[in-house]
């Protein structure tokens, strides 16, 4: 007989276990002031959480509605930018800056979702590339706006204008910015819609057949997508404090669909899994190895050689590794007990 | 006029270009259904092993380009050899995402090589130039134009009229029955990204004299190269050529006539507002999917 589950599992609790990990996130401004962890750690899992919230509105595009975008970068840096100008030029609040900032891309997500409706595959994601490309080369050349090539710095956000931020502040609104957005994805794609988009990327006929709305579920997949570059984008400049338009490139984008498919296609851990291998470990371990660390490219190297290893022998993602261990332990286990 | 002579003749030398590197694509997405993103870095990784042989090793510089094409060949071979061919099993999303990761690992090998220092590559004709219709063309700019047109044509007969080129576009058309009639398509598509690598080093030496060489060298080429892609579609061959000229020369029509910030943005909306009318490109048919 099986031992009865006690009524509280941790393990059933998505929405728990989410706000676990952002508490985990939390602790380490905690280990940096104990001299645990370097200074230079906090901006590097900063970025981590940045490119998540970005990652994880590609991957509702990209894993549930299977559609392909390379316009993220693009977005992203739009966001960026919007924002740093409201607040810093504008000196208008933070508040508005984030509306702003959310609804002009939102606008244009919603203008490529309509587009999508009548390309598609390859197209799409090279009629994307081309919005991105128009974007960056208008961050080039809107001086006035963006500064152009010497870049464009704006400061820590203050809350409801009087709450000023510092680093280790800021930082926190990004974990709690995140762990919502991990929930909201969560609900999304455990609810109607994620079904929707499942039936949706299976077969579009057999869909609309079913009475799935694919214009609508298009336009939210591409909207909610955008907005998310643009949170992240958001966040960016107001962690980083400074943006400049080569940052915004195709690389850009392709760094975080490499990071999606690397972790875990329609696995939100995954893509932070992800996002923590393409954007962090370079910096993290492979530049403290002796002698090659010192190499210029080298984390570039391995990290490239990583991405092919990972989609030819794990297509799924590393975060299946974890049960692939666990499975694979069961089975040596009950080989050696006879 | 004469001005705009002028800039038909640069925009054919542009055109030429992308339009080699949009062949290389076109060729790898055909056989082995890859968007292949990481032609530019292909391409700049061998333009750096011609201006090694070059500056270097002191070679001549015709010499350096059959160089650059031999290493482009080895590269080609290995990249499908040791890769490309063992991922029959992986999603076609993922497929493209190999190769990012080839991107990553060219530009990353590349500094570790020929050090971070950008290089410089002259033209194969340095001097003169040939009087046209009040405007003038440098003979390397003919060069150029001629050797582009010239190796699309060879590898036109070669697709069109020989057994390769009938098992490339066997292959191209269906693998799996390819294979059911005998045709080698590992073969095939080892020979493909073989020439594709080669494409992209002869589009890489004529863009170097340019600008100097560096890890960006190809960055604007590719991305031409996939927009010529989609403007041409994806289903013949010709077509991305045709967009590759059509890119080049509107672009540069556009920077002269219109406005030198806003010309480029133009010219890719105006892709974009045409790919919604014409979702399939240029020449590209609509693929009728079964339910």
């Amino acid at each position: 007989m099986k031992i009865k589950k006690p009524a509280f599992n941790l393990k059933k609790n998505a929405h728990l276990n989410y706000v676990l990990f952002g508490a985990v996130l939390c602790l380490v401004p905690l280990l940096i002031e104990l001299g645990l962890l370097r200074n230079s750690y906090l901006t590097l899992v900063g970025s981590v959480i940045i490119y998540s919230v970005a990652a994880i509105g590609l991957n509702l595009l990209l894993g549930w509605s299977g559609l392909i975008s390379l316009g993220t970068a693009g977005f992203m840096g739009l966001a960026a930018y919007i924002s740093a100008y409201v607040t810093v030029n504008l000196k208008l609040p933070f508040e508005v800056a984030v509306l702003l900032a959310l609804s002009i891309p939102l606008a244009v997500g919603i203008l490529v979702g309509l587009v999508s409706l009548k390309i598609e595959g390859l197209y799409l994601a090279i009629a994307t590339l081309s919005v991105s490309e128009i974007l960056r080369k208008s961050f080039e050349e809107f001086g006035d706006i963006t500064n152009g090539f010497s870049g464009k710095t704006a400061g820590y956000p203050k809350l409801l204008g009087f709450f000023q931020l510092d680093k280790y502040g800021t930082y926190l609104l990004l974990v709690v910015v995140l762990v919502g957005v991990m929930i909201l994805i969560h609900n999304m794609i455990n609810g109607q819609m994620g079904r929707a988009l499942n039936a949706m990327r299976g077969s579009e006929a057999a869909a609309q057949a079913m009475g799935v709305h694919l214009l609508k579920y298009r336009l939210v997949a591409f909207a909610l997508a955008t907005s998310l570059a643009a949170l992240s984008g958001i966040l960016y400049i107001h962690f980083i404090k400074y943006t400049y338009p080569p940052t915004w490139t195709l690389g850009m984008s392709l760094n975080i669909l490499s990071a999606i498919i690397i972790g875990g296609v329609r696995n939100i851990y995954g893509t932070i899994l992800g996002v923590f291998v393409v954007f962090a470990v370079p910096d993290l371990f492979l530049k403290q190895i002796p002698y090659f660390g010192a190499m210029p490219g080298f984390a570039y190297i391995i990290n490239g050689i990583l991405i092919i290893v990972v989609i030819m022998y794990y297509p799924y993602g590393l975060i299946y590794l974890g049960n692939d261990m666990k499975k694979l332990w069961g089975k040596v286990k009950a080989k050696v007990k006879p | 006029m004469s001005t705009f002579v002028q800039l038909v003749l640069r925009s054919l030398e542009t055109g030429s270009i992308y339009s080699l590197a949009a062949l290389g694509i076109i060729i790898i997405y055909r056989t082995s259904n890859i968007t292949h993103f990481a032609q530019g870095a292909m391409g700049m990784f061998n333009t750096f092993v011609v201006t090694f042989l070059f500056t270097t090793a002191g070679m001549p510089l015709w010499l350096a380009i059959i160089g650059g094409m031999v290493s482009a060949l080895i590269t080609g071979f290995t990249v499908d050899f040791v890769i490309i061919r063992h991922t029959k099993k992986v999603s076609p999303v993922a497929k493209q995402i190999i190769t990012l990761g080839l991107i990553m690992i060219f530009v990353g090998v590349t500094p570790f090589l020929f050090g971070v220092d950008p290089l410089n590559l002259p033209q194969l004709i340095p001097t003169g130039s040939l009087p046209v219709a009040g405007a003038s063309i440098s003979f390397n700019g003919i060069l150029n134009i001629g050797f582009g047109l010239s190796v699309m044509a060879v590898l036109f007969y070669v697709l069109q009229r020989t057994k390769w080129g009938l098992a490339i576009r066997t292959t191209a058309s269906n693998e799996f029955t390819a294979r059911l009639m005998g045709v080698p398509t590992k073969t095939v598509t080892m020979v493909a990204w073989a020439v594709a690598a080669v494409l992209g080093v002869l589009a890489g030496v004529m863009t170097a004299p340019f600008t100097s060489v560096t890890l960006n060298l190809m960055d604007g080429v590719q991305l031409n190269a996939l927009i010529a892609c989609v403007l041409g579609g994806f289903q013949t061959f010709y077509g991305p050529v045709l967009g590759a000229y059509i890119i080049g020369i509107a672009k540069n029509l556009l920077v002269y006539y219109v406005s030198s910030v806003w010309g480029e943005q133009l010219l890719y909306l105006g892709i974009l507002i045409f790919i919604v009318f014409r979702p399939y490109g240029l020449i590209g048919k609509k693929i009728v999917k079964k339910v």
